[in-house]
C-alpha cells in the first residue's frame, strides 16, 4: 500500500536502525492521544448529565420492580457488555444487581448464528429470557448493528426499558423511529476513542443506578 | 456505613461540572459544598486523574517490542483472571482491526476458566507474547509471569494500584497509581487500545523490526556474551529421574543434571549451566 507520508521518514524502506525517534514519537502520540480522549470523555459527560440522570432512574425503577439487565453487542461492544454485566453483579460498592451478558455464551451464541442468522442471536434470547421489567442495553459504536436493532425491537415489544450506547451521530439507534428509549452517544468518529468514552458513560450510569437506589421513592 | 458509598442528601447524581473545577483547582474533597457526593464510587467515576506521564514511554517501548515479536511471528496470549472481558477486548483488538486494512494478528484470549500457567505452558512457543492485566499480587499471575524467560516469550503487565509488581516481574509494566477499581478500569481500555495503535505505528518502520542481534552474530571473534558463558540460564522442569532431568529452555528441551540442588519437581524454575541445575530460585526477567 502506498504511503502518502514515507517523504517524513527517509528510512521507511527498511534500513532504518535507531529506534529512539520512533519511541520518543510513539510517546507523544500515546500523550495527545490520551489527551484526546481525557477531553472527549468530559464533554461526553457533560453533554449527557441530565440524559444519565434520566436514564439511571428509569433502571433504577426496573430494578426496584425485581427487573434485570441484559446486556449486548459485538466485538469490542461485547466485552464492553461483559465489563458491565461484571460491573453491576460485582460491584466494588453499593449492591450487587441482576445483570448478564446475552454475548457470553458461546453455545448459544454459536447455536442462534448457526440455526436463525446472527442478526437474531440477541433478539431470540431476550424472547427466552425477557420480562416486562426487564433492561435491555446494547453497545455499539457505529448505532447501526442489524442484531442490536432487532434486539431492542423485540426488547420493547416486551415493554422492557431499552438503553443505547452509541458513537458517530448515533446512527439507527438515535435516529427517528428507532425503539431505543434512552440513547447515550459518544461522539466521535474514532472507534477507540467511542469505546473509551463509552467506559466512562457505563461507570457514570452504574454510579447513577446505585444512586438512585439508594435514595427515598 | 449505613449510608454506603452515596453521601446522604445528595441531591446531585453526577455533577460533571463540580467535579471537573475539583480537578482543575486541584481542591481536595470536602473543601466545597456538595462534597459528599464524590466519595466512593461516584467520586470514582468523576475524579479520574489519568496521569499519562511515565505510560507513555512504557507504552511505546512495549507496542515496539510486539511489532519486532509480531513480525517475527508470535502469537499474543491475552489473560485477565479478574477481568476477563479486558483480555477479550485485547485480544479482539489485534485479531480484528477496528481500522480496515490493518493487520490481523494472531492473538488469543486464555480461557478465564482454565488454569493459567497450565493452558500457557502447553500454548506457547519460544517467541510468543503474553499480555496480562491484573493486580501486582495476583498469585496466578505472578507464577506465569515468572516462567517467561524459562518459556522464552516477552511479557507485558498491565495493571494498577499503590502496588507495582516485583522489579523484573516482567519484561514491560505498564502501571498507573489509581486505586480507584473504575478509574483503573476505563484506563485500561485506553492502554490496549493505544498499544494497538502504536503498534501498527511501528510495523511501518520494518528498518526497526529485525530481529535483536543474536548471541555471536556480530562478528566479534573471540568475545564471548554472557548468555553462553558465565550466567546461569532459566529453564522449568519437566521430568525428572533420579539425579536426571529433562528442563523446557527458550532453545528448546535438554537433559541436565540435578544432583547439586534440592531433587526438583516437575514444574519447578531452575538455573542451568553447563549441563547442571545451579540453583533451584526463580529467574525474574533480567
Amino acid at each position: 500500500m502506498p504511503e502518502t507520508t514515507d517523504f517524513l521518514y527517509p528510512f521507511i524502506e527498511g534500513d532504518e536502525t535507531d529506534s529512539g525517534t520512533l519511541l520518543e514519537d510513539l510517546a507523544r502520540s500515546a500523550e495527545g492521544k490520551w489527551a484526546q480522549s481525557s477531553a472527549l470523555r468530559e464533554a461526553t459527560l457533560t453533554r449527557c448529565q441530565a440524559q444519565l440522570q434520566a436514564t439511571a432512574a428509569a433502571m433504577a425503577e426496573r430494578f426496584r420492580a425485581g427487573g434485570r439487565l441484559f446486556t449486548f453487542g459485538n466485538g469490542g461492544s461485547a466485552t464492553d457488555a461483559e465489563a458491565v454485566a461484571h460491573l453491576y453483579t460485582q460491584p466494588p460498592s453499593g449492591r450487587p444487581l441482576a445483570a448478564r451478558s446475552l454475548a457470553e455464551d458461546q453455545a448459544v451464541m454459536t447455536a442462534l448464528g448457526n440455526d436463525v442468522g446472527f442478526d437474531l442471536v440477541f433478539s431470540r434470547q431476550l424472547i427466552a429470557h425477557g420480562r416486562a421489567h426487564d433492561i435491555a442495553m446494547g453497545f455499539s459504536t457505529s448505532g447501526n448493528s442489524e442484531n442490536l436493532m432487532r434486539a431492542f425491537a423485540e426488547a420493547r415489544k416486551q415493554g422492557m426499558l431499552t438503553v443505547g450506547l452509541s458513537g458517530y451521530d448515533g446512527g439507527r439507534m438515535a435516529a427517528e423511529g428507532t425503539p431505543v428509549e434512552l440513547c447515550l452517544v459518544a461522539s466521535s468518529d474514532s472507534v477507540h476513542r467511542i469505546q473509551e468514552s463509552q467506559a466512562a458513560l457505563n461507570h457514570a450510569l452504574w454510579a447513577g443506578v446505585q444512586e438512585a437506589l439508594t435514595s427515598p421513592g | 456505613m449505613a449510608t454506603g458509598a452515596y453521601g446522604a442528601g445528595c441531591s446531585r447524581l453526577i455533577d460533571v461540572r463540580y467535579i471537573y473545577r475539583e480537578r482543575i483547582s486541584g481542591a481536595t474533597s470536602g473543601s466545597e459544598p456538595g462534597a459528599g457526593c464524590h466519595t466512593g464510587a461516584v467520586g470514582d467515576v468523576a475524579q479520574q486523574t489519568g496521569e499519562v506521564e511515565g505510560v507513555a514511554q512504557d507504552l511505546a517501548r512495549a507496542s515496539l517490542a510486539l511489532a519486532r515479536r509480531f513480525s517475527a511471528g508470535a502469537t499474543m496470549w491475552c489473560a485477565s483472571p479478574t477481568w476477563p472481558f479486558h483480555a477479550h477486548h485485547v485480544a479482539v483488538e489485534f485479531v480484528h482491526p477496528v481500522i480496515v486494512g490493518k493487520r490481523a494478528l494472531p492473538a488469543v484470549t486464555v480461557p478465564p476458566a482454565a488454569d493459567m500457567v497450565a493452558t500457557l505452558r502447553a500454548s506457547v512457543v519460544p517467541g510468543d507474547i503474553v499480555v496480562v492485566l491484573a493486580d501486582a499480587d495476583d498469585p496466578r499471575v505472578v507464577d506465569a509471569m515468572r516462567r517467561g524467560p524459562a518459556w522464552g516469550v516477552e511479557t507485558v503487565w498491565i495493571g494498577a494500584g499503590a502496588r507495582r509488581p516485583e522489579p523484573g516481574a516482567a519484561n514491560h509494566v505498564i502501571w498507573l497509581g489509581t486505586e480507584r477499581p473504575l478509574e483503573a478500569s476505563e484506563l485500561f481500555v485506553r492502554i490496549y487500545h493505544l498499544l494497538w495503535e502504536l503498534t501498527h505505528v511501528c510495523f511501518e518502520h520494518p528498518g526497526l523490526l529485525k530481529p535483536e542481534p543474536e548471541c555471536g552474530s556480530t562478528g566479534d571473534v573471540g568475545s564471548v556474551c554472557v548468555t553462553c558463558s558465565d550466567e546461569g540460564r532459566p529453564a522449568e522442569v519437566v521430568s525428572v529421574d533420579g539425579d536426571e532431568a529433562v528442563v523446557r529452555t527458550p532453545d528448546g528441551q535438554e537433559q541436565i543434571d540435578v544432583s547439586l540442588i534440592d531433587p526438583p519437581a516437575p514444574g519447578d524454575l531452575v538455573l542451568i549451566h553447563a549441563g547442571f541445575a545451579i540453583t533451584a530460585s526463580a529467574p525474574m526477567v533480567g
